[in-house]
């Protein structure tokens, strides 16, 4: 396997619930994150999927070191940045870069177009020298599908798509080598999405980036992603390359994720098995004990109450070479296909029957 | 029909200009029928709904033209007293974000039982066990204990299941849905959707489901009108637009979205942006986007064409259906 270029293990992030006004008082935390494992090479997009709450977007932050974690270590090239700070801290940050959700609330409405994607320049500007920068920012622009002659325009004269590409211009700045992406499209448009995701995935080949792309949307995912983790209460349940999670599933948990899912197409409504969760997320304050997931799991018994599943290939499929062999944390892991398997013509784009 | 929008024009003013919302919609919904309205923001599908339910802000809104025969009668002709009796009796609506549609301050249980007490003279008390019923009926655990709860004490997918109840309290014969799980997660998404139909079909009741989601289009509707600048561009029974779609904006649509059981290539991207709505483009509205634009297209608007073989159900509103249609 080619060297990773970041390393995260064990990675918690727990906030203090506290009480009194005076003397404080810890009465609880908030486990947003619980024990997080991830690698990511070279060129390479690993998608994290999760619903809302699981903590995905807790580790974007971590990431990009505007969250310290409570434990667990980050490393970058085998240096650990939860450990940096100054000068050092500056310089790996210059290389770890993030577009955020929201393309309205994520660019200052008092700043031009220019300002916003120089900004970068002014904290490291070795990368360039201030004669140069309005070429550069021009030079963005334009790879982002942007007219460079907008340099001079406020955010509230460009659409959500439009701005979405401001943020990822803003993310390419200082030419950074991984960029997390927090639900980059969630906020767009169906016929924009595909738009600002094939810019994404043209900018990786182009500039040579890795990816960690957040996202709930599980389509998106796949369309994206080489390799994909899925979260549930702060910890990573399953993961492995794309086929691997969505064709063959073992944990019940991205098996219930993945057959909710609406598929586009009527033919499968029928003979698609759909399996439907009973409650809600339980509270991150008050983990369930032994497999997060037990309360709202099919599969449980006793043994799910009493220990936690680790996340390894599970046992059965240890000696076995298939796609079922990758990283599930459930102690009954069996593979299930949920996701109708892919037709060999799609006939809708040629639109004959 | 229970429902029938014809040639539905709105528009509202603004310090800019007239924004047109609205330019001539034509759909229809049966008892028991569940019709898609598709669409993406700007398409005017949410404001064809308020429309219909009589809650348009007016002004800035105003409705130039058109009809809306609600078993027969033309609730646009009606005075405003009389068309607060088919709110809620007759047609309900489900709103997106159930946090903000529902009174922070009040009780769900007295939300829910104000309906009764408004509508149907109850006392407060019989309106407090019907209010419980209910939340049995869209299956809130506890309901007894729960009742007295507020808005903020209950999970998002919980408070659209009070919206629900809320909106089926009276048993009307026509809901509309705005994005009815957009705020929610997959699974929670998934529990929602299913209780909605379930419930529709015990009713018997049409269902308007506005969405700009072709995944759960695809999962729930029976007819699918989809709705670009203001106008319905292709309408037709679910199953014949996926599989072969008659406007080049369906087609795009269907074609640009990431699919869970495929990986695909590049996405195919439809161009440029929805159009301004204070300056539609002249002729066809999807001109300016569309791969298939001719000269025709830019000059005369098209109207809806039957796509043949055709029983009267499928329409589509491009000089050049056939050609979408065969590839």
């Amino acid at each position: 396997m080619v060297e990773p270029i970041l390393e995260v293990s064990g990675l918690v992030k727990h906030f203090p619930l506290t009480q009194g006004i005076l003397f404080k008082k810890q009465v609880g935390a908030v486990k947003a994150v619980d024990g997080v494992d991830l690698t990511l090479s070279k060129g390479e997009t690993l998608g994290i999927v999760g619903e809302s709450g699981c903590g995905k977007s807790t580790v974007a932050k971590m990431l990009v070191n505007l969250e310290q974690p409570t434990a667990g270590s980050i490393k970058y090239r085998g240096e650990d940045i939860t450990k940096l700070s100054g000068k050092a801290l500056k310089s790996v940050r210059r290389n770890i870069q993030m577009v955020f959700q929201d393309p309205y609330t994520s660019l200052n409405p008092r700043m031009t177009v220019g300002d916003i994607i120089g900004e970068p320049y002014d904290i490291h500007p070795e990368v360039a020298p201030k004669g140069d920068r309005r070429r550069k920012v021009q030079e963005l622009l334009d790879v982002v599908g942007l007219n460079p002659e907008y340099i001079n325009r406020y955010p509230h004269q460009f659409s959500g798509g439009q701005r979405q590409r401001i943020g990822i211009a803003r993310g390419l700045a200082l030419r950074p080598e991984i960029i997390v992406a927090d639900e980059p499209v969630s906020a767009l448009d169906v016929s924009v999405q595909a738009q600002v995701i094939n810019l994404l995935d043209r900018l990786q080949g182009e500039f040579g980036l890795s990816y960690v792309f957040i996202a709930h949307d599980l389509s998106i995912v796949r369309h994206i992603s080489d390799r994909v983790g899925v979260m549930y209460l702060g910890r990573i349940v399953e993961t492995g390359r794309d086929a691997e999670i969505y064709d063959h599933p073992t944990h019940p948990y991205t098996q219930a994720l993945l057959s909710a899912v609406p598929v586009p197409d009527p033919e499968a409504r029928e003979h698609r098995e759909r399996i439907i969760l009973f409650g809600d997320v339980p509270s991150p304050t008050n983990i369930p004990s032994g497999c997060r997931f037990r309360t709202r799991c099919w599969k449980a018994q006793e043994r799910c109450a009493l220990e936690v599943p680790l996340l390894a290939v599970p046992a059965e499929f240890r000696l076995t070479t298939g796609p079922a062999a990758h990283d599930s944390a459930c102690h009954f892991a069996e593979e299930k296909q949920v996701v109708p398997p892919e037709e060999p013509t799609d006939d809708h784009v040629n639109g004959v029957e | 029909m229970l429902l029938e929008v014809r040639d539905l024009h709105v528009e509202f003013r603004t310090r800019d200009g007239v924004a047109k919302a609205v330019n001539g919609v034509d759909y229809g919904v049966d008892e028991g029928e569940t019709l898609a309205v598709l669409g993406e923001s700007g398409s005017g599908k949410s404001v064809t709904a308020q429309a219909i339910m009589g809650i348009l802000d007016m002004p800035p809104g105003r409705i130039t033209g058109g009809e809306i025969l609600f078993k027969g009668q033309d609730l646009l002709r009606l005075k405003e007293e009389e068309r607060r009796k088919f709110r809620g009796a007759e047609m309900a609506m489900i709103f997106q974000d159930a946090l903000s549609s529902l009174n922070p301050v009040l009780s769900v249980g007295d939300q829910l039982g104000e309906m009764f007490v408004v509508h149907r003279g109850m006392s407060r008390k019989d309106a407090r066990a019907r209010a419980v019923e209910l939340m049995d009926r869209v299956r809130i655990p506890a309901a007894k204990e729960r009742v007295r709860d507020y808005p903020h004490q209950f999970s998002g997918g919980m408070r659209q299941r009070i919206m629900i109840a809320m909106a089926l309290a009276l048993e009307p014969a026509l809901i509309i849905a705005d994005e009815p799980t957009t705020a929610l997660d997959v699974t929670v998404q998934a529990q929602v959707m299913a209780l909605l139909a379930e419930l529709r079909r015990e009713l018997n009741m049409g269902l308007i489901l506005i969405t700009h989601d072709l995944g759960v289009v695809a999962d729930v509707a029976d007819r699918i009108a989809v709705m670009y600048a203001g106008r319905i561009v292709e309408s037709a029974p679910v199953h014949d637009i996926y599989k072969a779609p008659a406007h080049p904006y369906t087609r795009g649509l269907l074609d640009s979205i990431p699919r869970l059981d495929q990986k695909g290539q590049e996405l195919y991207a439809i161009k440029g942006l929805p159009p301004n709505l204070m300056n539609i483009p002249p002729g066809c509205a999807f001109n300016p986007r569309c791969p298939m634009a001719r000269d025709v297209c830019r000059t005369d608007a098209p109207p809806l064409y039957d796509v043949i073989p055709s029983d009267g159900t499928r329409v589509s509103a491009c000089h050049f259906w056939t050609e979408c249609l065969h590839g």
